[in-house]
């Protein structure tokens, strides 16, 4: 007798992001093994990311190095610019990349990192004389050169710089890694007068002996990650009488560019993964809570497979948190706007992006640091090259792992992916060849009633969903589906799989 | 004590005489008067021969007795009105001799209890010298105080930062825990905060608390360093008043004997005032005598004179009988042919007396 299909359905599938922490015959089916170029769209649906458009025309300075950082220039009487590092110049500008590197400046690296204080940008890298720029001066000069500059030594000359309580700070200078430095009230330039100062905290740090990595202000706290500890500070607005707030042992931070406001809260990587401040505050330093907890291991992987620096930047409009790997050319993006059961975010990755530097504009334009120079996270292609989005579902045993499954059909529902070419893979049994099939999504006519004329903006109907049915074949105990497509200038998301199967014998 | 007894002065008073060594006044009387008187008027050899001479006068001029006695009268009382002036002014002179003499200083010596004297003399110069000698006691008393207050003023003479130093770092000795102790609770503090590290540009390359807790101890410290400076004057005033009174006690012994010449002294005042006294006395005394001896010789001679000017005025005073009323001449001119040729041979007996005739 023919037995009854039994239809499971992957509603939102991957709304919870990857998750390769837990075994994948007990994982929800709202995880994904794999779920590259995607994001969760505003809907809660595992979807395409967006890709990126070069606005840079003219990248000579760059030549073929890429982007290191980026950061827009405001004052307060409105003047902006933006300001890049990369082939070892200091750049502005978006179409035509123009080198501002002071004339006799010597730069051998580009791992500066610029802030904003007081009208004026400040470029800060470990055993370089610190630059600035204003609107009044109008090019990029050395510390040392400004009018009533005091105290710039070597002494000062750190990688990491916080512009918070009125003040710059600074630390992680060479040949000292406990000092935090700051300048002046309101003067960036004077480290030595007035009430600048500065703090050792090799005699405070949790554990005995740490590295300051970065700063950050939070919650009227001075925050000063090391390596494998924070120490927190509060008053830090009086530097002079500021007080150890808290300490947590065992959780540090890797790397200064990882550090991220979300306005809430501050993110930074550590060696265990992504976490945020605030939490690790209320948890000290149990490590259990991590925000990258699905993908822990891979986190840690990527981190010991590091070999350049790392890039991040938090996005509240786009509601992520990116997290780039240079050197693995790998980034992961975290959705910030909730947490799962377990308290990580969603994440999915981003391979091969060539991504190297971010900022966020005060628009909330997100612009990306390339070789190409800078480009725009916008448009569902990279500067007109399509990207592959890939959705991998954990292995599905359909509630019973001791009987066979058939799979007969699966049934995406896709949401846009106008003229894509969509390709419904499955696997049986953890293998890793994959059973492909595709078929290609038409035109999605926006307009209504499918009329032309009715395409423009204010008669457009929105995304269009494209629900398939696709045959299958072969069996297994545990099956796994995948969805993957080339993203190339349409945004595609998969509402859900309905996958349909006949529940075999037992083995 | 140095005592001077009255019968001592007394003595010094009993022993005074009258008068030089030279001369013997006692032997002076009224008839000595006469007796000078005498040998003025009638001595041996040439004035024998004088009056021999006189006497052929007088034999000469017997008949002007009179008139001749008178005037020799006169002349003697002439004479001798001036050899008594010579007389007084040679007495005289004797006497301020031996007053003089009799008024000089007498030295004395005072003799302490405790062994210290305080001898005078006259030097051959005429200076009075007085000399000074404190007993072996007071002497060995006396180096020891000097040696005390010489010890005292060198050290107050000396330097004062040494000393200056030495008080700050006893100061400092004193204050060192305490500070210890606060700059150990301020780092504990600063450790509890997390603060230990803290270098501010606006407190000094510290905390503020580190700031007030050194301006602190920086105040203290200041405040000994001018503490010590002060102590170091104090004591280096105390040396000088020590050194000022060891010097003063050293002089004790030699004040206290002069102290103790006070009352001696006093008694030789007294002497020297009774040796005055009876100096004067003595002066006074003799001087009335020689006086009154001027006033007698002086009466002598005026009676010399007057008899003489009498027997002249009776040689050339006419006389009247009372009874029969008649007036007999003096006769005192009726021969003065045989009376001038008398006289010229007494003159020439003088004058061969005297050898200025032949």
């Amino acid at each position: 007798m023919a037995q009854e299909l039994k239809s499971i359905n992957l509603v939102a599938p991957a709304f919870k992001g990857v998750n390769t922490e837990d075994s994948p015959l007990a994982q929800d089916p709202s995880f994904a093994e794999i779920a590259d170029n995607a994001v969760i769209d505003k809907r809660g649906r595992i979807a395409a990311r967006k890709g990126h458009t070069v606005v840079t025309t003219n990248k000579t300075v760059l030549g073929t190095d890429s982007l290191r950082s980026i950061k827009e220039f405001k004052d307060n009487a409105g003047n902006t610019k933006i300001f890049s590092v990369g082939n070892n110049k200091i750049i502005s500008g978006t179409t035509t990349l123009v080198d501002e590197t002071p004339g006799g400046y010597s730069i051998t690296a580009d791992n500066w990192k610029l802030v904003d204080f007081n009208d004026k940008i400040y470029f800060f890298q470990r055993g370089f004389q610190p630059l600035v720029y204003d609107n009044a001066g109008g090019s990029v000069i050395t510390l040392s050169s400004v009018s009533g500059a005091a105290g710039v030594t070597s002494a000062m000359y750190g990688n990491e710089v916080l512009a918070a309580y009125g003040r710059l700070w600074t630390a992680d200078v060479t040949g000292n890694k406990s000092t935090v430095y700051w300048s002046d009230l309101l003067i960036g330039h004077d480290w030595s007068g007035g009430t600048s100062g500065s703090i050792d905290i090799s005699k405070v740090w949790p554990d005995g002996y740490d590295e300051i990595v970065a700063l950050a202000a939070h919650n009227g706290l001075l925050i000063i990650f090391g390596k494998h500890s924070i120490v927190a500070y509060q008053g830090a607005e009086a530097p002079a009488t500021m007080a150890l707030a808290d300490t947590v042992a065992g959780v540090g931070c890797v790397d200064r560019d990882t550090v991220q406001y979300t306005g809430t809260d501050v993110l930074f990587l550590s060696h265990t993964g992504l976490k945020s401040f605030g939490r690790t505050i209320q948890e000290k330093s149990l490590p259990i809570s991590s925000l990258s907890g699905n993908i822990t291991k891979d986190i840690i992987a990527a981190l010991q497979n590091e070999t350049e620096f790392f890039r991040s930047v938090y996005s509240p409009e786009e509601g992520f948190y990116l997290l780039t790997f240079t050197g693995q050319d790998v980034t992961y993006c975290f959705d910030v706007r909730g947490t799962l059961e377990n308290g990580s975010y969603r994440v999915t990755r981003w391979p091969s992006t060539k991504f190297t530097a971010y900022t966020r504009l005060d628009n909330g334009t997100l612009y990306i640091g390339t070789v190409n120079g800078i480009s725009t996270y916008t448009g569902y292609s990279d500067n007109g090259e399509g990207y592959r989005f890939k959705y991998y579902s954990p292995s599905l045993t359909f509630g019973d792992s001791a009987r066979i499954k058939i799979l007969k059909k699966l049934k995406p529902t896709l949401v846009g992916a106008n003229n894509s070419v969509v390709f419904m893979k499955w696997a049986y049994d953890f293998d890793t060849t994959y059973a492909t099939t595709e078929f290609t999504v038409g035109t999605q006519i926006t307009g209504f009633y499918g009329e032309s004329e009715y395409t423009t903006v204010e008669f457009t109907g929105g995304q269009l969903t494209n629900q398939r049915s696709l045959n299958t074949t072969g069996y297994g105990t545990s099956v796994q589906v995948g969805l993957e497509s080339e993203i190339d200038g349409s945004p595609l998301s998969l509402q859900e799989i309905n996958v349909m199967a006949l529940i075999g014998k037992l083995l | 004590m140095a005592t001077i007894g009255t019968n001592e002065i007394m003595g010094m008073l009993g022993n005074a005489t009258i008068g030089t060594p030279n001369v013997d006044y006692s032997r002076y009387s009224s008839e000595s008067i006469d007796d000078l008187i005498n040998a003025v008027a009638g001595g041996g050899g040439i004035f024998q021969n004088i009056l021999g001479g006189l006497g052929e006068i007088g034999s000469a001029i017997t008949p002007a007795i009179p008139a001749i006695a008178g005037t020799l009268l006169t002349g003697e009382a002439y004479d001798r009105l001036s050899d008594v002036g010579r007389e007084a002014q040679r007495e005289a002179l004797a006497l301020a001799e031996r007053g003089q003499a009799e008024s000089q200083f007498r030295p004395f010596t005072v003799t302490t209890a405790t062994g210290g004297q305080l001898g005078t003399r006259v030097t051959p110069t005429g200076a009075v010298e007085t000399t000074m000698g404190l007993s072996p006691q007071e002497q060995a008393l006396q180096q020891q105080l000097f040696g005390g207050a010489g010890g005292f003023f060198g050290q107050a003479q000396m330097p004062t930062a040494a000393r200056e130093q030495a008080i700050f770092e006893r100061m400092r000795a004193a204050q060192r825990p305490e500070e210890q102790r606060q700059r150990l609770a301020l780092e504990e503090r600063l450790a509890a905060q997390g603060r230990l590290g803290t270098s501010s540009a606006a407190y000094g390359g510290a905390t503020p608390e580190q700031l007030a807790i050194a301006t602190a101890q920086e105040e203290a410290r200041t405040r000994s360093m001018l503490g010590a400076m002060q102590q170091a004057q104090a004591e280096q005033m105390q040396q000088a008043g020590l050194g000022q009174q060891f010097l003063g006690a050293s002089y004790l012994p030699q004040a206290q004997l002069l102290a103790a010449t006070q009352p001696a002294q006093r008694m030789a005042e007294l002497q020297q005032q009774a040796q005055l006294y009876g100096t004067g006395l003595f002066g006074e005394t003799a001087m009335s005598g020689i006086e009154s001896r001027l006033l007698a010789e002086q009466a002598r001679a005026n009676l010399l004179g007057g008899i003489g000017s009498n027997i002249l005025a009776g040689l050339f005073t006419p006389q009247v009988n009372q009874r029969t009323g008649d007036v007999i001449d003096p006769g005192g001119f009726g021969d003065l042919g045989g009376l001038f040729g008398g006289i010229t041979s007494g003159l020439g007996s003088i004058g061969r007396a005297i050898g200025i005739i032949d």
